[in-house]
């Protein structure tokens, strides 16, 4: 009897989460996968003329969108790799008996506050003004320059933000992770003669596991997808070298008018974030270890 | 316990129906102050504008009791903004249309004003026609081409290509940018590239030869010598592509740089800087061109999906904004036009709108070939072309212009 009183708590609580959910997540999904099969160019009034498999065809002789593709994959991967070790050490760093450690959290923190698009713009001057400056000072031109308008660096830049900006937001991840470890496992490991750094290695990181589930999994996803830095940082350009799947989806539905080739695009898009996302929670859920 | 769980979903019910209940209620009353016409709305693309658009609207309000709600903008993705708002049901009842292109492809949206009276006020050849019929009535006119510092540059000096090279090469060398260009897709070559096509006899042919193939860029003089400006322009100015449209002209009105490629919009921006010398706009010499490129960049449309009540409010509303005492001092003194409609005088213009009133009253200009551009193709093909072009010192003039060709080809295909 018990339970079912917890069910109906459950509903209350869940109800309208799942109604909201459902309005605008699962029904634009599927409207979503309808339009894919469809040429339209996404004006109401307009006909939609049926294509059937065409747009999903069409995609894989897209050079743009192979070149989107390459791009989105090099920037996730470099920056799943940066932020998590950025936050890595980040949370290593505060966790350690530094004195500034508390303020130090906050100051790590902080640049995850600020929304994307504001970020994207702060960093926009940075490059274009600070960065200009220091090379002009310190002589280091071909370092400090306006990255953003390079097209071999407008990536990293891109990446570079990215990183500042998400690396204060896995380390509290990792924080929770690091102060979840048993005292006396540490303590046991000192006995025993480790090492600092095979206490690290043998003992925390296989205890982070979790920690490092889920951090991956954030900061895949989050790379895949991400939108607003790229919009007010680099805005794709310069000439389309810094033009990531989420743009490039945008680009081809409201710039070129394509909405049944964008949505078929958008399709893909999931489909690769599922299946990459999934497995990497599917191995580290593995490595994750039972105390 | 079973009182208890009927009590829960009771309440869950109860939840949701105040929920549901509350979502239609105010439905309704939006649809009921839609659907009586005492309520208007304008999307529209010109963010120079949107103050005194809003003061506009309050002063009809009051003379008329008519509510206008003035939707803001953000100029570059007003027309992405516009198709959302168009197919979720929330389209404006007046909304600006770039140009033809545009119009077409919302010809279900355009209502048909070639009866309004107002209309046959419109200048010669400036109205916005889809099929034979007046959907659009023009802002203004307006033209661009190279606004010049009258301290630093004399009109003389950028009659040809060898003078114009000439010059930017002097002010290299005096460490003054020579001309200015910005990194937004219009500013940098939207208005530019208007030249080499406007400087064909017939450019809307020639834009259809280019569609269909049987003409290209690379074959055609004018763009072969438009290329070499544009080597000229990144060989002796700075790169445009950190630049935005702010600092392009606060530059300029500091002194820094001596020309700018811009418009006669851009005098409001330099009046907010205080500028404390003399300028003016000069033609773009392209091969010797001495005519400035006048033409509409935005019309005011009337959406044709909106109830019958609220077509007519909004087609008033325009009618009171060209034929009214009240409504013709806010085109010319608010928003700075200069007027495409014969009924309204201009005067006291800025220089840079005097330069293009002149010119368009003589006839001495060059259309403006954009307006007849594959939609969205500056943004979307040209900008990528041409910033590769100022990145990459190896891309030559030649290079640049078959790159443009190809995305021509990019934006018909």
């Amino acid at each position: 009897m018990a339970n079912k009183k917890n069910i109906s708590w459950y509903l209350l609580f869940t109800l309208p989460l799942l109604i909201i959910f459902t309005i605008i997540v699962v029904i634009p999904f599927l409207i979503g996968i309808y339009y894919a099969f469809f040429e339209w160019d996404g004006i109401g009034a307009n006909p939609k003329v049926f294509v059937g498999m065409d747009n999903f065809l069409a995609l894989f002789t897209d050079e743009r969108f192979m070149k989107s593709t390459w791009l989105t994959v090099l920037f996730t991967v470099l920056s799943v790799l940066t932020v998590n070790i950025v936050g890595l050490a980040f949370a290593l760093l505060v966790t350690s008996k530094l004195k500034l450690a508390n303020l130090a959290r906050t100051m790590f923190f902080m640049p995850y506050l600020i929304g994307g698009l504001i970020l994207g713009y702060i960093w926009q001057f940075v490059f274009l003004d600070v960065f200009t400056f220091i090379g002009e000072v310190t002589g280091l031109e071909n370092i400090f320059f306006n990255w953003l308008v390079n097209e071999n660096f407008a990536l990293f830049a891109l990446i570079f933000v990215f990183t500042w900006q998400m690396a204060g937001y896995v380390m509290i991840v990792y924080i929770a992770g690091i102060q979840g470890v048993p005292g006396e496992l540490i303590e046991a490991s000192k006995v025993d003669g480790a090492s600092p750094w095979q206490r690290l290695t043998r003992i925390t990181f296989p205890l982070l596991m979790p920690a490092f589930t889920i951090s991956l999994f954030l900061t895949l996803s989050y790379g895949f997808k991400i939108y607003d830095v790229n919009l007010s940082l680099t805005g794709g350009g310069p000439a389309n070298a810094t033009e990531l799947f989420a743009m490039n989806i945008y680009n081809e539905i409201f710039g070129y008018g394509n909405y049944g080739y964008g949505q078929a695009k958008a399709i893909l898009f999931f489909v690769i974030i599922s299946a990459v996302t999934l497995t990497q929670v599917y191995l580290t859920k593995k490595r994750e270890v039972e105390m | 316990m079973v009182f208890n769980k009927k009590f829960m979903t009771g309440v869950a019910f109860a939840a949701m129906m105040t929920g549901l209940a509350a979502c239609s209620g105010g439905e309704e009353a939006t649809t009921e102050g839609e659907g009586g016409g005492e309520k208007i709305t304008i999307f529209q693309t010109k963010v120079e504008i949107s103050d005194q658009l809003e003061a506009a609207a309050e002063t009809y309000t009051e003379e008329t009791g008519v509510e206008v709600e003035v939707i803001g903008t953000t100029g570059d993705d007003y027309l992405q903004q516009l198709q959302i708002r168009l197919n979720n049901g929330t389209g404006p009842s007046i909304m600006s249309v770039q140009n033809s292109t545009v119009a077409e492809s919302l010809k279900s949206y355009v209502y048909d004003l070639s009866d309004e009276e107002f209309v046959s006020n419109i200048a010669p050849n400036m109205a916005l026609e889809l099929d034979e019929k007046v959907v659009g009535i023009p802002y203004g006119v307006e033209g661009f081409g190279l606004v010049y510092n009258k301290d630093l540059v004399n009109p003389e000096d950028i009659k040809d290509y060898e003078s114009f090279n000439s010059t930017l090469e002097k002010f290299k060398s005096e460490d003054i940018n020579g001309l200015g260009l910005s990194s937004e897709a219009y500013f940098l070559i939207g208005h530019i590239s208007n030249y080499p096509f406007s400087l064909q006899e017939d450019p809307e042919a020639f834009m259809d030869g280019l569609t269909s193939g049987d003409v290209t860029m690379a074959e055609t003089e004018e763009f072969l010598k438009f290329g070499e400006f544009m080597e000229s322009i990144r060989a002796n100015t700075t790169s445009p592509l950190g630049v935005t449209y702010d600092q392009q002209v606060g530059d300029f009105a500091a002194g820094k740089t001596a020309m700018i490629h811009q418009g006669n919009w851009a005098s409001s921006l330099l009046a907010d800087f205080e500028v404390d010398f003399e300028i003016g706009m000069a033609p773009f010499p392209l091969e010797g061109n001495d005519k400035q490129a006048v033409g509409v960049g935005a019309n005011w449309a009337v959406n044709s999906e909106k109830e019958p009540e609220e077509i007519e409010a909004a087609v008033d509303f325009l009618d009171w904004l060209h034929t009214s005492e009240t409504g013709k001092k806010i085109i010319v003194e608010e928003f700075g036009f200069i007027p495409a409609m014969t009924n309204i005088e201009a005067n006291d213009l800025d220089p840079l709108s005097q330069a293009v009133f002149e010119a368009s009253n003589s006839g001495e200009t060059i259309a403006w070939s954009h307006n007849y551009f594959p939609a969205n193709l500056v943004p979307n093909d040209f900008a990528p072309a041409t910033e590769e072009f100022f990145a990459n010192e190896d891309i030559t003039g030649d290079e640049f212009i078959a790159n443009l060709d190809a995305a021509w080809q990019n934006a018909v295909k």
